[in-house]
């Protein structure tokens, strides 16, 4: 594609996402929305097509040996001191807990001088997940929970259940319907209650079933954390030692234990798109009319977050169908289905760069001022970020979506013998991509209002 | 899944097939996968099996892999035009629009 080509995506791309993204807390976000002068259908239509160009550009690279070599290798590293820094990093996920139970429950009750909604939002949940896709997941070192669980003797009862990921999947929509309904990011009490019932819950979990199966089979959480970290370029060998490779390189693995872990991370897809779609006016009016018949509003958003959800993992699951026929192959729908998806979570990676890199860096001094004094109350100065930072979060989506569209290549050169069936096999899920692509790009172009009912 | 008796494990255990029962399926000699034809199964005993093909075997391979490197040039003629068509057609929409 020419540069002027790559300019207009890049500029329309910049106009529709430099608006503050629905942020979690109002109070916290805020900040003035720039309006974008191209219509709304172009920017669909645009974004649809970065991706199917992207796609057919992919698809001139058909030499084997080529397209496995560029996610082959990985070049393990030693780090000094490990021993040191896990402790570290124990301790540092051990203190950010307690700090945020304290401040949280007898800190000031403004929320941009709480610490521990500074450290929940802005510190963990922008930043630390950052960190799991853009370098590693350090999540299991950082995990208080796992640390605590570690001094605790477990019963050691074997974690047995048929649903597999589901009870995550399950776990996660829970979290963001909690998030999203409640105001988790402008009242430190309420947050702090939330944290210390997903303590005991999580805790009350190592203890019956051992951390590692729990972190490993039930915790939303962990998972989400696992699967931003095979986006990442540093990932662990065999052995367990460091490994750095190519941003993306883990998404070619077999890393899907079956069509529930699919749906965990069609799910984690989903839910970035459901936080800004309930402060659309089109949302708005859509709760107003389905309240007006008598729908109470509390079974509202758990019934819109369930329902969007199954019509995303709907179209992931025909996709994979419609796959076995493009490419002519008896491999299984679930084998498809399993083999694709982490390509994925390169996408939702990117989504998530657009919608928190910007907020992460406006909160930062509230942060780091809210560390230093937790207990006084401040009025941090709130980082204006200039005009062009909008970009930055369209490089993270294009980025996002090269990776997933490079690994997807790859897997479909692994699976299939041929190289015409290797292309074809990917038609249905680069139409699944467009269709996710199109949808977020709706939700982010769609002026912000305060959700209904809430 | 099907089974295969007979034949030796796949060596990728987590690839799962599905023959439908109204297909018939080219099955792998060395290692039992069906495929939906013969020129898929030529290239797969190609790249999988290079060192237990026969002679007929590899020469199958090069026959279908040629064949198919001609179906690539179509392909990728089509999709350089799709590309065109694409870069332009935004452009003019673009022009229009703004």
């Amino acid at each position: 594609m020419g540069r002027t080509a790559t300019a207009v995506c890049i500029a329309v791309l910049g106009a529709a996402l430099a608006r503050p993204v629905a942020a979690h807390g109002g109070t916290l976000g805020g900040a003035a929305r720039e309006t974008a002068t191209v219509p709304t259908w172009l920017i669909l239509a645009t974004g649809g097509a970065v991706v199917g160009a992207s796609f057919l550009l992919a698809s001139f690279a058909t030499d084997r040996e080529f397209v496995v070599s560029i996610h082959a290798g990985s070049r393990t590293f030693p780090v000094p001191g490990r021993r040191a820094l896990v402790w570290a990093g124990r301790a540092v996920g051990l203190a950010a807990l307690a700090a945020v139970l304290v401040v949280g429950f007898t800190g000031p009750t403004d929320p941009l001088s709480n610490t521990a909604v500074l450290v929940v939002w802005a510190g963990w949940w922008s930043g630390f997940s950052m960190t799991t896709y853009l370098v590693g997941n350090g999540w299991p070192v950082l995990n208080p929970w796992r640390t605590l669980a570690a001094a605790v003797p477990s019963v050691g009862r074997t974690y047995v259940w048929r649903g597999g990921a589901w009870a995550s999947v399950v776990g996660l929509l829970a979290l963001i319907w909690l998030e999203v309904v409640s105001p988790l990011a402008d009242e430190p009490r309420t947050l702090a209650t939330t944290v210390v019932a997903y303590s005991v819950v999580t805790l009350g979990g190592c203890v019956v079933y051992g951390a590692d199966a729990w972190f490993r089979s039930v915790d939303p959480v962990a998972r989400v954390f696992r699967y931003y970290g095979a986006v990442a370029p540093v990932g662990t060998d065999d052995d367990g030692s460091l490994a750095l490779r190519v941003p993306g390189a883990g998404l070619t693995d077999d890393m899907l234990g079956g069509v529930d872990e699919v749906a965990f991370v069609v799910a984690l897809l989903w839910v970035t798109t459901f936080d800004g779609l309930v402060a659309t006016p089109t949302w708005e009016t859509v709760a107003t009319t389905v309240v007006g018949w008598g729908l109470p509003p509390e079974v509202l958003y758990p019934a819109a977050l369930v329902a969007g959800f199954g019509f995303f993992f709907g179209v992931y699951l025909l996709a994979a169908r419609a796959a076995r026929g493009t490419a002519n192959t008896f491999v299984a729908a679930p084998t498809l289905a399993r083999r694709f998806a982490p390509s994925l979570l390169a996408i939702a990676a990117g989504y998530h760069v657009a919608h928190f890199l910007g907020y992460f860096v406006r909160l930062v001094p509230a942060l780091s001022l809210s560390i230093t004094a937790p207990f006084a109350r401040v009025y941090p100065d709130v980082i204006v970020l200039p005009d062009w930072f909008g970009l930055v979060g369209i490089f993270g989506v294009l980025g996002g979506h090269l990776l997933a569209i490079a690994a997807a290549h790859a897997v479909a050169f692994d699976l299939f013998p041929g190289r015409i069936q290797a292309i074809r096999s990917q038609y249905p899920f680069i139409v699944a991509m467009v269709f996710y692509t199109v949808v977020s790009l709706w939700v982010v172009t769609r002026p912000d209002v305060q959700p209904p009912y809430i | 899944m099907t089974d295969h008796p007979d034949s030796p494990a796949f060596d990728e255990p987590g690839i799962e097939y599905d023959v439908p029962p109204d297909r018939s399926a080219a099955e792998c000699d060395y290692c039992g996968r069906p495929f939906a034809d013969e020129s898929l199964l030529a290239l797969h005993r190609g790249h999988e099996h290079p060192d237990e093909a026969t002679e007929s075997d590899r020469a199958a391979f090069e026959d279908t892999y040629e064949a198919e490197t001609g179906q690539l040039r179509r392909f990728r003629l089509k999709s350089l035009t799709a590309l065109v068509c694409l870069y332009f057609g935004l452009l003019m929409v673009y022009a229009l629009v703004i």
